[in-house]
């Protein structure tokens, strides 16, 4: 059973989600196509950021949890973890924004995008050294310009709050990866890449991480969505 | 306590910043970026006035890096306050007065009555001169008499 242990979460994270995907008030099945581009999409740099920072052991895994299939250093579960994991994510904010009018949250875009700006800036000049904490302060500051000043997104505060919602989950999917309730981690971290901060056992790097793609993973998502129902 | 004391008089001392740069920069040289915030030119929910908050930002991240650089000393502070008061002009601004969101429609409070009485009359000027009430949190009394 252990070896399956990584595999198991991913299954649990996207079986309840896929269940519920052909329920006649949600039909995200529909969109399962545009999901899917996304996903892969986003996927491609983040599994290239993945096999870096493994090469350079900013992080490693424990491959006692895993099924034993390695590709480019990484563990074949880590690489459905990009496609699961956003999967459920979009699924949510797709009932959200299917079921809940949000958009009247999109006049805290400006406040919402100038905090964090502000705060992944200091973090990142007051620890270049940190790889992991650097990394990702700078690629959420990127999406986070390209989205409110180019590409002038509304939904950055609709999203951002649905991803508090996910949290939820976050705890308890990364909670066991990070090593909550096993003997040992699945994903370990080296202590001086990233700032030590951590929530339970997960560094509060993976939360800002976990939000920058699925940030892109819903940009790209609704651009799929749009040009899908332009042809249709 | 005497970093809270900071933090109090430069949210204060922004106040007067604000009504300087009001007047003379988003009125003067960079009217092209505070133009559509007073003839809502541009489509969609971003204005190009919303470029201030950047503006603002950046010396704002300045401060408090130099100032965590020297053991988050008085510099940190100032920064902070900048962060605070961009924070408060959003809450009041953005919030309050232009209802991005629609929160405190109906208030009673005879101080956001008037604030809002107040940038009313600001934004009547469509044009680049003779605007009045470039202030922001603060609020001349004349805007509180006219209760109807
Ligand atoms: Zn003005
Ligand atoms: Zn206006
Ligand atoms: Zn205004």
């Amino acid at each position: 059973m252990k070896p399956y242990t990584y595999f198991l979460i991913l299954l649990f994270t996207v079986f309840v989600c896929f269940i519920a995907s052909f329920d006649k008030r949600i039909e995200f099945h529909k969109h399962f196509g545009a999901f899917i581009k996304s996903a892969i999409l986003v996927a491609i740099p983040y599994i290239l950021w993945d096999v870096w920072f493994t090469i350079h052991g900013i992080w490693w895994f424990n491959f006692d949890y895993t099924s034993g299939i390695v590709i480019a250093g990484l563990p074949i579960e880590e690489m459905l973890f990009f496609i699961c994991i956003p999967f459920s994510c979009v699924f949510t904010y797709f009932c959200f924004d299917t079921f809940f009018k949000l958009d009247w949250l999109s006049g805290f875009n400006n406040i919402i995008v100038f905090l964090s700006i502000i705060v992944c800036s200091l973090i990142a000049l007051l620890h270049p050294e940190k790889t992991y904490t650097f990394v990702t302060a700078i690629a959420t500051i990127i999406i986070l310009i390209y989205l409110h000043f180019i590409v002038r997104a509304t939904w950055i505060s609709q999203a951002s709050f649905v991803y508090l919602i996910l949290m939820l989950g976050f705890f308890p999917v990364n909670g066991i990866l990070t090593g909550s309730g096993l003997e040992s981690p699945i994903v370990n971290y080296n202590p001086d890449e990233f700032l030590g901060i951590r929530m339970l056992t997960i560094p509060v790097e993976d939360a800002v991480y976990g939000y920058s793609q699925f940030l892109w993973v819903i940009y790209f998502f609704k651009l799929f969505q749009k040009r899908e129902s332009s042809i249709g | 306590m005497i970093n809270f004391l900071i933090v109090i008089t430069v949210f204060i001392s922004m106040e007067g910043a604000t009504w300087l740069i009001h007047k003379y920069i988003m009125h003067g040289f960079l009217w092209i970026l505070h133009k559509d915030h007073h003839d809502h030119s541009t489509d969609g929910s971003l204005e190009k006035n919303d470029y201030f908050f950047v503006i603002f930002a950046l010396p704002a991240i300045a401060l408090m890096y130099f100032g965590s650089l020297e053991g988050f000393n008085y510099v940190f502070y100032i920064g902070l306050a900048i962060t605070f008061y961009g924070m408060a002009y959003f809450f009041v601004h953005d919030i309050f007065i232009h209802q991005r969101v629609k929160l405190f429609r109906n208030t009673k409070s005879s101080y956001f009555l008037a604030l809002r009485r107040a940038h009313k009359q600001h934004h009547k000027h469509l044009d680049k001169y003779f605007g009045e009430c470039f202030g922001f949190l603060y609020v001349p009394k004349k805007y509180f008499k006219t209760k109807k």
